[in-house]
C-alpha cells in the first residue's frame, strides 16, 4: 500500500455487495422468526432469536468457505470474492450476538459471572449427549473474532500476506468446531432432525468444492522441468492470449508470463496484497491486474504504479524455436526487464 | 475448576485492558511510525484497527519499541532474488 488507509474502502461495487448481503440476512432472520415457530410451537422467543442468529452465522460461514474454491472452479464467482472480508465481519457480528444471547439466557442467573459459568457448568466431556457443546462454539467465536479484528488491509501489510493467510486458515478450525457445536447442540436441545441433516449436507458440500478445486490447483503447481541451462519452457508463443498470462511453477512459486502490445513479460505470480493468483489476472490499461481485488503492477518491472509501493520479482524471458522460456532465477522485486517482442505481432518485431 | 477458570478469565481481562491502553496510544502516536501508509490516515481507520491491536498488541509494541516498520513478505522467489538475505 501507500496512500493513506481508510476505515472502509467503500466503492460502488462494495456498497452494492454489502446492501445485497444485508438484505439477504434481513430476509433470512425475519423468515426464520416467522417459520421456525410453526415447526416447533413451544420454542421460547429467546431461543428463537438465538437460533436465528446462530444459524445465520453458520450458513454465512458456508458461503464464505465456498467462495474460494468456487472461484478456482469458475471465474464468474470472482465478484463474490472481491468483498468477502465484509462477509466475515458481518458473520462475526451475528455470532457475537448469538453468543451474547446464550450467555444472558443460560448463564446470567447464577452467582457466577456468565463467562465463568460457561466454562464450569456442564463439564461432561466424556459424554456425547451432554458434551459441553458451548465450549466448541466459544472456541470458534474466538477464531472468528481474531479474523474479523485483523481483516483490515493494515493487518495484511503489517503481518504480511503469508502470515495473514495462515492466520485466516483458522476459519477451517472454526468450521470444524462449529460442526461439533451445532451437531451436538442440536442433539441436546432436541431441535428439528432436519438440522442434523443440514449440517451433514453442508459439510459434504464444503468438502466437495474443496476437493474439486484442489484437484485443479495441483495440476497448476507441478514444478516445470528445467533445461540444461536451468531455464524452463513455458509454452508456444501463440498459446498466450493477448492481455493474459500463462503460468509455470518454477523457483518454488508460480511465474506468470503476460502477453500485451506484442510483447512478453514475466512476474512472480503472487499478488502482494493477499497473495491472490496474479497469473489469472489480465492486463488492464497496460497494467497486470489481480483478479481478486484489482491491485495493479507494471508488467515490465513488477512495481505497482505510483503512489503504491508493492513490488514483485521479475524474470528474464527468451524465445527458442517459437517457444517461450523463462529463467527461474528471479530479479529483486521491482527490477525492470526489457519485454520480449513477439515475432510478427503488431507492436512486436517483424518475423 | 472454578478457581482455574476465574483466574484464566482475570488474566484474559488484564491482557485486554493492557491492550486497550496500548491501542489508544498506538493509534494516536505509534501507528504512523510503524506503517508509513498510516500517516494522516482518518479517524475511522484508527478506530477500525483498535480491536486487532487489543488482541495482537505485544507484536506491535515490540515493533514500535525497536523502531521497525512494516515487513515485506517472504516467499521462494523473493528469497532467491535477494540471495536469501534481506
Ligand atoms: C460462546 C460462544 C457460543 C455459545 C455460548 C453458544 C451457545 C449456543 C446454544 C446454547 C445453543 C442452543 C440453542 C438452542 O437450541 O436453544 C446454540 C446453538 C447453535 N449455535 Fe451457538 N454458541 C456459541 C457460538 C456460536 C457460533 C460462533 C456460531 C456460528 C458461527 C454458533 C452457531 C450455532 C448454531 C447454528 C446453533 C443451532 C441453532 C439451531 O438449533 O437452530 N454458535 N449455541
Ligand atoms: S490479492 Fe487482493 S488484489 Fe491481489
Amino acid at each position: 500500500m501507500s496512500v493513506s488507509y481508510k476505515a472502509v474502502q467503500w466503492n460502488r461495487q462494495k456498497l452494492v455487495y454489502d446492501a445485497v448481503l444485508l438484505a439477504a440476512l434481513g430476509t433470512y432472520l425475519v423468515g426464520f422468526h416467522q417459520l421456525a415457530p410453526r415447526l416447533d410451537p413451544n420454542v421460547e422467543p429467546m431461543n428463537l432469536r438465538m437460533r436465528a442468529f446462530g444459524s445465520a452465522a453458520f450458513l454465512l460461514l458456508h458461503v464464505v468457505l465456498s467462495i474460494g474454491p468456487l472461484c478456482r472452479i469458475d471465474r464468474r464467482f470472482l465478484p463474490l470474492l472481491y468483498n468477502r472480508r465484509h462477509m466475515g465481519v458481518v458473520l462475526c457480528g451475528l455470532a457475537l450476538y448469538h453468543a451474547d444471547l446464550a450467555l444472558t439466557w443460560y448463564h446470567a442467573y447464577g452467582n457466577l459471572e456468565p463467562v465463568v459459568s460457561l466454562f464450569v457448568s456442564n463439564p461432561a466431556v466424556g459424554s456425547v449427549a451432554r458434551f459441553p457443546f458451548e465450549w466448541l462454539g466459544a472456541g470458534a467465536l474466538a477464531i472468528l473474532v481474531l479474523m474479523a479484528a485483523t481483516s483490515h488491509d493494515f493487518w495484511l501489510a503489517n503481518l504480511t500476506a503469508p502470515t495473514w493467510k495462515a492466520l485466516h486458515m483458522g476459519v477451517y478450525a472454526a468450521y470444524a468446531l462449529l460442526v461439533g457445536h451445532v451437531a451436538l447442540g442440536a442433539l441436546q436441545t432436541n431441535t428439528h432432525p432436519g438440522l442434523t441433516a443440514g449440517v451433514v449436507l453442508g459439510a459434504l458440500w464444503i468438502l466437495g468444492v474443496h476437493l474439486v478445486a484442489a484437484h485443479r490447483e495441483r495440476a497448476a503447481d507441478t514444478p516445470a522441468t528445467a533445461g540444461a541451462d536451468g531455464w524452463v519452457e513455458v509454452c508456444a508463443v501463440g498459446e498466450i492470449p493477448e492481455d493474459r498470462a500463462r503460468v509455470v511453477f518454477a523457483g518454488g512459486e508460480r511465474i506468470a508470463v503476460f502477453r500485451y502490445d506484442g510483447r512478453l513479460s514475466a512476474l512472480s505470480a503472487v499478488c502482494q496484497h493477499q497473495n491472490g493468483p496474479l497469473g489469472e489476472g489480465r492486463i488492464v490499461d497496460g497494467l497486470v491486474t489481480c483478479p481478486w481485488h484489482g491491485f495493479q503492477y507494471r508488467p515490465d518491472c513488477g512495481a505497482a504504479p505510483e503512489p503504491f509501493t508493492e513490488k514483485l520479482p521479475t524474470f528474464d524471458l527468451a524465445l527458442r524455436q517459437g517457444r517461450v522460456w523463462v529463467n527461474p532465477r528471479p530479479h529483486p522485486p521491482g527490477t525492470p526487464v526489457e519485454p520480449l517482442p513477439v515475432p510478427g505481432a503488431p507492436g512486436g518485431e517483424a518475423a | 475448576m472454578i478457581a482455574i477458570v476465574e483466574t484464566a478469565v482475570t488474566l484474559a481481562r488484564l491482557y485486554g485492558a493492557l491492550g486497550l491502553a496500548f491501542a489508544v496510544a498506538f493509534v494516536l502516536l505509534g501507528i504512523q511510525r510503524v506503517d508509513p501508509s498510516a500517516r494522516g490516515a482518518s479517524w475511522g481507520f484508527r478506530v477500525a484497527v483498535i480491536p486487532g491491536v487489543v488482541l495482537l498488541w505485544p507484536l506491535l509494541a515490540l515493533r514500535w519499541l525497536r523502531g521497525r516498520q512494516t515487513p515485506v513478505e517472504r516467499n521462494a522467489h523473493r528469497a532467491a532474488a535477494t540471495g536469501g538475505a534481506r
